[in-house]
Order: structure tokens, then sequence, then C-alpha cells
């Protein structure tokens, strides 16, 4: 039957020629465009307010020296390790513990019933203002920085793996009970594929949250890690550090949630298509 | 109960079928009322009535995916007791697995069912091609036009082998003409791989075009059965033949509402 030919959605990219005004709406042109204004107002800004605000050539430089030049016995490297580590430790943890309890909340009303009260109490309160608490539990070293991680992304993590389960179309069930499935065929074919990527969602969103949280607590206590670098920079009155380290922590970031990203279209091929625009 | 393919003998018995659904609390619906239908191998009965007929409920119950209130179904004598993959099931709104290949969506009553992968990977080419979805196999149904995403739906209810297709208003959400072509596929492929067939519809033409027997259903609830109308002219059939628009001027004149 090749009449259904006719059915076939193709999308047919046309090459269009090279002209004034297409380059004006290229996309990749207006990025360019972006940026540069950026920079411009950044520079001119800077010139003007003198020391509170970095050049950006300033900023560069700074870090081009951290790279090198270790601060408190750490380069710039050993700094961004220690945070990432800090999340990554944090993140792993509450994704294991809190992924599996949500899709299990979904699915059974008992685990649900048990859960979702303490849940629900807990979910309001602001990951931060556990910190001083956390300190005095347990002390001023990792621990207290991967608890507060831990904190913050479990309510993200929890609640996207539960609402992936539970908004999964009520047909779909039928359709495996039709072709002779049972309830764990149900959960195994429908449930965990439907809840993927509300999952993945759901780590993206922790991912940022997670940051917030290293950072905090290297705020309140730290000797090592980017949030340390700003507050050194603070306390040493170099705006050139604080901005490099707020740059700096935006690049790895970004950089985690690229990966996130990755996973997910590794795990979730079916949704390559949808999202790109 | 022997011999049980014997062309002409009943298939799907259903026994005075009531259905009230109780909603939030008290109120009661009454869906469907006093529901009697016989169903021959190999038949095709559309059941043809407006929304809100209750005609699919009817369709869910045969599937086993609601119990009647009163009433029974009997498939070869067999009481119904719940949804079985004796009865293949396509939906109006494709309920396709997002995250399966077409392959991987029509495979999955055999796997189900525990069927080796090499078998069920045979068993699906086939009804892939039944289908003509060739060549389709590796895609996603987000990359497929309507049309051919309920040809996926009819190839995963075929691949199970049911004895019964039951399809709850398979082409209500495609455009006219894909319609029209999924009407005359559907008539191929149940020629080629006959099954006894429950279709269940608000299209007159598509009724018509299709079945070897109407039921109509009174455009109210509680939904009960109108007129039998017998369909006996040859195919394939024409949409502009004589015999077809009288046939068609008797329904619209007989059921109350605009069908």
């Amino acid at each position: 039957m090749v009449d259904i030919a006719n059915e076939i959605q193709q999308q047919v990219r046309e090459r269009k020629p090279l002209t004034p005004a297409a380059m004006l709406k290229n996309r990749w042109f207006l990025y360019g465009v972006s940026l540069m204004f950026f920079f411009v107002v950044w520079d001119s800004s800077a010139r003007m307010f003198a020391s509170g605000l970095p050049r950006p050539h300033e900023v560069v430089l700074q870090l081009w020296r951290m790279l090198f030049d270790p601060l408190a016995g750490k380069s710039l490297l050993g700094h961004v390790w220690a945070s990432t580590q800090r999340i990554l430790i944090g993140f792993t943890i509450a994704t294991l513990v809190a992924v599996p309890l949500g899709l299990m909340m979904a699915l059974n009303r008992y685990v649900n019933a048990i859960v979702k009260p303490l849940f629900d109490l807990l979910k309001p309160m602001p990951p931060l203002a556990w910190i001083s608490i956390a300190i005095l539990w347990f002390g001023i070293g990792e621990t207290s920085k991967v608890f507060i991680i831990i904190i913050g992304t479990f309510v993200p993590c929890l609640l996207d793996a539960y609402n992936g389960v539970r908004l999964v179309e009520p047909e779909l069930y039928d359709v495996v009970r039709m072709l002779g499935g049972n309830r764990r065929d149900e959960i195994v074919q429908v449930c965990f594929p439907a809840a993927f990527p509300a999952i993945f969602a759901g780590l993206q969103i922790a991912l940022s949250i997670a940051w917030s949280c290293v950072l905090a607590a290297e705020l309140v206590s730290a000797r090592s890690g980017l949030g340390f670098i700003i507050i050194l920079g603070m306390n040493l009155s170099r705006p050139a550090m604080i901005v490099g380290g707020m740059v700096v922590i935006a690049l790895v970031s970004w950089g985690m949630s690229q990966l996130v990203s990755v996973l997910e279209r590794f795990v979730c091929p079916w949704k390559r298509e949808i999202d790109s625009p | 109960m022997k011999d049980e393919t014997h062309p002409g003998q009943t298939k799907i018995v259903c026994e005075d079928i009531t259905k009230i659904f109780i909603q939030k609390g008290k109120q009661r619906v009454h869906v469907l009322d006093h529901i009697s239908l016989d169903v021959k191998e190999n038949e095709f009965v559309v059941i043809l009535g407006p929304g809100q007929s209750g005609k699919s409920t009817l369709l869910r119950i045969i599937a086993g995916l609601e119990t009647p209130t009163e009433g029974r179904v009997l498939l070869d004598g067999r009481e119904v007791e719940g949804p079985g993959p004796d009865r293949g099931l396509v939906f109006q709104g494709y309920m396709l697995f997002a995250w399966k290949t077409v392959m991987g969506n029509v495979e999955m009553g055999p796997k189900l069912r525990g069927v080796p992968k090499n078998e069920r990977r045979e068993i699906a080419a086939h009804y892939i091609h039944l289908v003509g979805l060739d060549g389709f196999e590796n895609h996603y149904p987000h990359q497929l036009s309507g049309g051919m995403k309920q040809r996926v739906g009819i190839a995963r209810a075929y691949a199970n082998n049911p004895q019964v297709m039951l399809l709850d208003e398979p082409f209500g959400q495609l455009d006219a003409q894909t319609r029209y072509f999924m009407e005359k596929e559907t008539a191929r492929i149940w020629e080629t791989e006959k099954r006894t067939i429950l279709f269940v519809t608000n299209n007159i033409d598509e009724a018509i075009y299709l079945a070897d027997r109407i039921v109509t259903m009174v455009g109210k609830l509680p939904g009960r059965m109108d007129v039998v109308y017998n369909v006996d002219l040859p195919r394939p059939r024409e949409h502009t033949d004589m015999a077809f628009l009288k046939l068609r001027h008797e329904i619209t004149e007989a059921s109350e509402l605009t069908l």
C-alpha cells in the first residue's frame, strides 16, 4: 500500500540566497548582536563606575591567574571540583532516594498515605533555612553542605517522579490489559517510560537548586569551592574575583544541565524531535 | 460448544445489558438500558449512534474494561469477566506507546504473552505489512500522521490474533479524505484477515460502507438499541451507489437525530 505516501508529512528545508536582509534575520547573527551589545554596555558602565564593576577583560585575566596561582591551597579548577563534588554527591543521593519514593507514592496509595503528609510538611520550607541547623548537626565540613543539597533537590525529584506517573493517560493501562498484560506490565511498560520525561524535568530543576544550595552553604562557611572564591573576593575588595566566580558558576551549571539533557536524549530517544525547535 | 470456528455461529452474545455509573457520591447516570445483541462469527457489525448514546460504554463492557450493572456478555459461550487478549481494542485516541517504535507497539501484545523475540518480530512484521506501514518499523508515533497512527493501533490489536476486533470510533480524529481512505483500508484488511468485528461510529456513511449489519442507538441516555439494518450490498461498495443512498436515506429518516 504505497498510497499512504500522501499521509507522510515531509519537511523540506530550502536554501535561501544570502542577501543582507536574510543575514539581518539570521538567528546566529542576532545571537552575536545581542552578546556584543551586552559586553559593550558592561564595559562602558564599568569604565564609568570605575571600582565597583570590573571590565570584562579584567574578569578573564583574573580567572586566568586563578588557574595557576592557588587560592587557599587550590587552583580555580580545584575550587570548581570542590563545589561540583558536593553537588554530585548530594544530587546523586537525593535522586536515588527521591525518584523511587515518588514513583512508589504514585503507584501505591498506602505508601502515598504515609509519606505524603510528611512531605507536604517539609516541602514549603526553603532549603536554605536548614543551613544553620545543618551546621549545628554536622559541623562546617562537607557533610552539612551535602545535607543542604539533598534537602533542596529532594523535593523537585520526588514531585516530578510522582506527577509523571499520576499524569499518565489512564487509557494506556487499558491497552496493556487488553493486550494480555497484568499490573506488573502496566508499571514496567507504561508507568516508568511515561514518567521518564517528567523525571528528567525534575532533575533539571533539582540541578539549578543544587547550585543555589551549595553556594549558600559555601558562603556561610567554607575553605574551598566557588562560593568561597566569591566571599574571598568580597573580603579582599576584588570585584573581578566575585564576577569571575559568578561566571564560572554559570558555565559549570550550564554544562551540567547539558549533560542531563544528553542523558535524557539517550534514555528517551522518542522525545528527541519533540524538544528541538 | 464444539466446532466453534464454524461460520455463522454466534460469537458474541450481549444478554440484557444495563449499565449505571455512580458519579461522585450518589448521582446515578443510566448509560445503557437492556441491550441485547448477538454477533455471528466473522460478521462486521457497526454500532451507529450520536455522541452520548452509550455506544462506547457498550464496547468497553464487551472488552471487559467495564462491568455491566445487569446482564452479561458471552464470548464463545463463556462469560466475559475482564479484559483479555482474545479481544483486540482500537481506541479513538490511538493510545500508542509514545516511547516505542511502530515495531515496538505492534509486538507489544505477543511480548506480554511471552512469545519469543524472533517469533513476535515476525508476527509484528506481518501485521505492519498488512496495514501498509512497511518501511516505518523504526519510526516513533510522533513522526506519523493521524491515519498512520491508527494503522499502528489496528496492527497492534491484530498482532495478538484476537477472535474479536473492537473498534471505538477509530477514525473520529481524521480529516474527511483520510477517513474515507482508512474505511477502504479497513474493508480490505477485514477481507484479508477475517475477524468478528464490532465497530462503533457516529458516521452514517462509514457504517453503511463497512457493515454487514448496522445497529442504531437512540440519541439520548439511557442508551437503547433502536433499529437493526442488514446491509447486503455487494463489496466493495460505492458511496454514490443508488442502493447505498437509499439505505442512507432510510436510516436518516428512521433516526430521530441527524446522524
